[in-house]
């Protein structure tokens, strides 16, 4: 038995870490999140496509690392709070691998590249997170029906629509494509509002379809989750050096045992996180009759404990705290994105359950 | 990465599942509540238990063979626990003398006393409970004012020790006392001694449980040999830190497998009354499944840290508290979700069948509080592993 990432795995988490401590360090990210009408750095996206990044989760054959690298990443990527759709192009870019069509083909070889933004739309309500069945129609070739909450839907390139025919490519510009810009509290992640009456190409339909979106649906949780745990480690990284400097009656206040116990509940959040989004990743990869299971509980884990850590993170900075100046609401802000969205912790608990035969 | 278990592993496991299935009577929850047993012949069916389990080598298997052992691993040690656990078998009455008192010895005891004392630990003839908790002395453990004064080849102890686990059926008694009043870490020596003798009166204390399974000690002139000294005079406090650090390490998959057979049972009975359909039952259940999860995780993890050639490190701290309050949740929404039912005394016809809950409900009070607090752990967190500065 072994927790530590093997060496090659290792490897790619502290250039992954480097790369983004220089290119994308959260000073730079928060100036691109409030300054770039994107939201997001383009120039990077395509400098991660250049590096293999965005299609790390296909098989080792596709060119992939598998479910341990894909995590190690995300982790890394949390961190930073870096903005963008990477976790969406990455799922995207599964679908497209999963399909033989033409279309399909090129938009993989793009979306690899990091060139083209290629999202799934699947959400259609306001008031759940987790995707329902779709209304969306696809016949005759063309897609009808509205989409919510798809990231990035502003910049995307293409869209894999879900639909009741199954999954649909749709390009731009196509006829009939509406997008509405959909401003949510989190600044690292853009969604938009979708309205379609545009021509398509079906990717998969029937029980291929099932299995992508079940596929999305695992992946997606274990990203997500990965996320979240970069986030909660490195708000409380701010927040511990933060009790530190400051000073209060003549000591700094990391010294105050109500800090201390506060803190300590913080760690047992994020060290548990740890534990079961790589245990996740693990069964993902290496115990296939474990994964749906051990990812629900990651997500369902990682998303309370999250928004846990990054909540107290902003009272223990105090007044500060809730200032847009200081960092702790851009962790929290996204933290809340990300356990909304991805299946939703209610989902996850569910899916759990179910799991265990409960 | 790997966080799955080797086929020798694996094969061991099947070996104590194969034992426990042939060896296991009954469930110890189904002894428990027997109206035929006693407190005190529910202590002797442990008795026997023990002795089963040691014929069978599963008793120290981390110490080396000419101790009882088997050098067994960390791993194969967690795998026992935890099936000993799934399979709801009875603790082992002497489980303080094997998982502390006898590293201590073997690390840092002599030839005649391992030779003296082990044999019998193991096979049950002798029981030890732990004299170390004081009635001011709690978790500021050091300041224990329990002193030993020479006479001849003796000691006299002086003093009170309490929360003596096991107490009012132990034989012998591991004591930490003071030989120097002035030096507060080195002025503590480790001793042993019997407890039947003039000068040492053990009582029961009457927990909220109903039960009286741990004890109270009187010391007043009670007599320890020279020889049973554990490492030299001035050591104790070293000695006690050797064995403290083995409290918790092999119990790391046991409690999830305890806990999951508990999870088990509410189910079981929420499915009964008709509640395992409802929304909000569902969700409260699902989020005690996940948690046990993730702290069965964390054990794998620690457990793999373990394996890896490092030393359990304030990391057990983080599962105490993960445990012993998780414990609490759980009972929290069981007797919640379960109604009165769950209240009634297991001795009662209409008793829940697997869990007693009412028991459950109020001994995991004790676990946030024994075996150093739930704050005294995030003390240890914030200083040992965060860091934070002592004010």
């Amino acid at each position: 038995m072994q927790f530590a990432l093997d060496e090659d795995r290792a490897l790619l988490a502290r250039s992954t870490r480097e790369l983004l401590e220089k290119e994308a360090s959260l000073a730079t990210n928060r100036q691109i999140m409030e300054s770039e009408p994107a939201g997001y750095s383009r120039a990077l996206f395509k400098q991660l496509g250049e590096l293999g990044y965005p299609s790390l989760l296909l098989t080792e054959e596709q060119g992939g690392l598998g479910a341990v690298a894909f995590a190690a990443v995300l982790h890394e990527m949390g961190r930073v709070a870096l903005p963008g759709p990477f976790l969406d192009v990455a799922l995207a870019i599964k679908v497209l691998a999963g399909s033989a069509s033409a279309a399909a083909k090129k938009w993989l070889a793009r979306a690899s590249a990091g060139e083209a933004i290629v999202v799934l739309a699947r959400n259609e309500t306001l008031t759940s997170g987790d995707v329902g069945a779709p209304t969306t129609s696809f016949s005759s070739g063309t897609v009808r029906g509205v989409k919510r909450f798809v990231p990035s839907g502003l910049q995307a390139d293409a869209l894999i629509v879900e639909t009741i025919g199954g999954l649909v490519l749709v390009e731009k510009p196509a006829a009939g494509w509406n997008a509405k810009p959909m401003p949510t509290i989190d600044h690292a992640q853009r969604f938009a509002e979708l309205t379609l009456d545009s021509p398509g190409a079906l990717l998969c339909e029937g029980q291929a379809a099932c299995k992508a979106i079940g596929e999305i649906d695992l992946l997606g949780a274990l990203g997500a989750s990965a996320l979240l745990l970069g986030l909660m480690e490195r708000a409380l990284e701010i927040t511990l050096a933060y009790t530190m400097e400051r000073q209060a009656f003549g000591a700094p206040i990391a010294g105050f045992q109500a800090l201390q116990h506060r803190a300590a509940d913080m760690l047992l959040q994020t060290e548990s996180a740890r534990a079961s989004v790589y245990r996740a990743a693990f069964a993902a990869e290496h115990q296939p009759e474990q994964a749906a299971y051990l990812i629900a509980v990651a997500k369902a884990w990682a998303g309370p404990a999250a928004r846990l850590v990054c909540g107290e993170a902003i009272q223990m900075h105090g007044g500060v705290g809730f200032t847009w100046e200081y960092d702790p609401h851009v962790y929290l802000k996204r933290v809340k994105t990300l356990e909304q969205f991805y299946g939703s912790t209610r989902a996850q608990l569910e899916r759990a359950l179910q799991a265990r035969g409960w | 990465m790997d966080l799955s278990f080797t086929p020798e592993q694996e094969k061991f496991r099947a070996e104590v599942r194969a034992w426990l299935a042939e060896n296991l009577a009954r469930p110890w929850s189904d002894e428990a509540r027997d109206p035929r047993h006693d407190a005190n012949s529910l202590v002797e069916l442990r008795r026997a238990w023990q002795k089963k389990m040691h014929a069978a080598g599963y008793l120290g298997m981390g110490w080396a063979p000419e101790w009882g052992g088997r050098g067994a691993t960390a791993v194969e040690e967690a795998i026992l626990q935890e099936e000993l656990s799934r399979a709801d078998a009875p603790q082992v009455p002497n489980f303080l003398g094997i998982s502390l008192l006898g590293p201590a010895l073997i690390h840092h005891g002599s030839e005649e006393q391992r030779r003296r004392f082990i044999p019998k630990m193991l096979d049950a003839s002798e029981i030890w409970c732990q004299g170390f908790s004081e009635p001011g002395s709690g978790s500021d453990l050091a300041s224990l004012r329990t002193r030993a004064e020479p006479d001849g080849e003796h000691f006299r102890i002086y003093g009170q020790k309490v929360w003596t686990t096991f107490g009012p059926w132990a034989d012998w008694i591991f004591v930490l006392a003071r030989t120097d009043l002035s030096d507060r870490y080195g002025g503590i020596t480790f001793f042993l001694m019997p407890i039947a003798q003039k000068g040492v009166e053990m009582r029961g204390i009457r927990q909220i449980t109903g039960e009286s399974e741990f004890g109270e000690v009187f010391f007043d002139g009670g007599l320890a040999r020279r020889e049973h000294i554990v490492g030299k005079i001035g050591e104790g406090w070293k000695v006690a830190m050797t064995l403290l650090g083995y409290e918790r390490g092999g119990s790391t998959l046991a409690y999830p497998a305890e806990y999951d057979r508990f999870l088990g049972g509410l189910t079981a009975g929420l499915k009964e009354n008709g509640l395992l359909d409802r929304a909000d039952v569902r969700e409260k259940l699902g989020r005690l499944v996940v948690e046990n999860e993730v702290m069965r995780g964390n054990g794998m993890r620690n457990l793999a840290n373990i394996a890896s050639g490092n030393a359990p490190g304030p990391e057990s701290s983080m599962e105490k508290i993960f445990w012993s309050e998780y414990a609490k949740r759980l009972t929290d929404t069981a007797l919640d979700l379960l109604g009165p039912q769950a209240q009634l005394q297991d001795t009662h016809a209409s008793a829940r069948p697997d869990v007693n809950w009412a028991y459950e409900f109020l001994w995991t009070r004790a676990g946030t509080i024994y075996s150093g607090s739930s704050e005294i752990q995030r003390n240890i967190v914030a200083k040992r592993v965060l860091r934070m500065p002592t004010k």
